[in-house]
């Protein structure tokens, strides 16, 4: 198994993993979406609320807001060693107190914790007009994406096969494919169709060219074929600010492998071979 | 007040609302200043796009 960057940085990756399963890959993707924790704003404690929005509506903006995580010094609430009690461990408490005319925005939030400060500082919460007040207190929780979709490190997050373009002797390059063709994959070179360098990975694989072919007449067959390669599928990763989308791509694999793991030793519990 | 978060896809886009908004109102087009905004998703497009602000009408009523 292989896997080879196309780019890579703290937000944003697209890769290409070969010589994989489908079950694989789906495990990988969903692993990432739905098994790496991160932080979010879980209870909120309002003292005061003379603004426009309702209490709910508040909490539910604040627990939208993504928080820079660092994992090494957090773990989830049934994993710590205060039991869910709420400790230091495993929750960030955030102060917030405003007083109108003025926008109440992410960066009044004023963690106990500076390392888990808000991503972005300019996240409107509520505008408070003159005499409008706003006190509360925030508890912020590690979870995952399978609890909330507030505790999911990713946003787009997905995967496809890579396309795999034949194109055959029969070709007459009359161009009715590559004008046909929505992601511009295609050009003609000489007397026949060719896929434009660098562009095939560009392929939805909507199969528009080979229509097109035989609409031109060609015969029975077309002669460009679009399929998909079985073990090679290319995938795009985009994080959401609370984790460098490095850390959630190996987190998700960790949880994979532990997942695979415990798969092994309890089939070999049950059929009673005592090897691990 | 505009949604944290893109309703499909997640992504942060309250952030550029201010941005948005103020571009708009010296008459930019709005395709553009998503464009450089680098909003890039119809998603996320259209959040900022269909977005009304109704905080100043509301606000009188307690």
């Amino acid at each position: 198994m292989q896997i080879e960057f196309a780019s890579l940085d703290d937000s944003l990756a697209r890769f290409t993993l070969s010589g994989a399963s489908p079950a694989f890959a789906n495990a990988f993707r969903r692993a990432m979406i739905g098994e790496v924790p991160t932080l979010a704003i879980e209870d909120v404690r309002i003292y005061d609320n003379t603004s426009a929005l309702f209490d709910e509506m508040l909490a539910h903006r604040l627990g939208l807001i993504p928080i820079k995580t660092d994992l090494s010094s957090y773990s989830t609430q049934e994993k710590c060693t205060c039991g869910g009690a709420g400790c230091p461990g495993c929750t960030v408490t955030y102060t917030l107190s405003a007083e109108g005319p003025r926008m109440v925005s992410s960066s009044d939030l004023i963690p106990q914790d500076p390392k888990a400060v808000p991503v972005y500082d300019n996240v409107p919460i509520v505008k408070l007009i003159k005499g409008q007040k706003l006190v509360l207190e925030a508890k912020a929780i590690l979870n995952t994406g399978r609890e909330h979709a507030k505790w999911q490190p990713t946003l787009v997050c997905g995967y496809k096969n890579y396309p795999a373009v034949s194109i055959s002797e029969a070709c007459d390059a009359c161009g009715m494919c590559v004008e046909e063709c929505p992601r511009k994959v295609l050009a003609v070179r000489g007397k026949k169709v060719e896929v434009v360098s660098g562009k095939l990975s560009d392929c939805s694989m909507c199969k528009l060219c080979e229509k097109a072919c035989m609409a031109s007449g060609i015969g029975d067959e077309p002669a460009i074929r679009v399929a998909a390669e079985a073990d090679r599928y290319i995938f795009v990763v985009e994080g959401d600010g609370s984790l460098p989308v490095k850390e959630i791509m190996n987190r998700a694999l960790l949880y994979v492998k532990e997942q695979s793991d415990e798969l092994e030793q309890q089939l070999g519990e049950i059929s009673g071979d005592e090897k691990k | 007040m505009i949604p944290v978060r893109c309703f499909t896809c997640g992504k942060p886009i309250s952030t550029a609302w201010e941005e948005f908004r103020q571009r708009r109102e010296k008459g930019e087009d709005p395709k553009q200043i998503l464009t450089d905004l680098h909003i890039t998703r119809y998603c996320c497009r259209r959040m900022l796009l269909t977005h009304k602000v109704i905080i100043d009408e509301l606000n009188p009523y307690q």
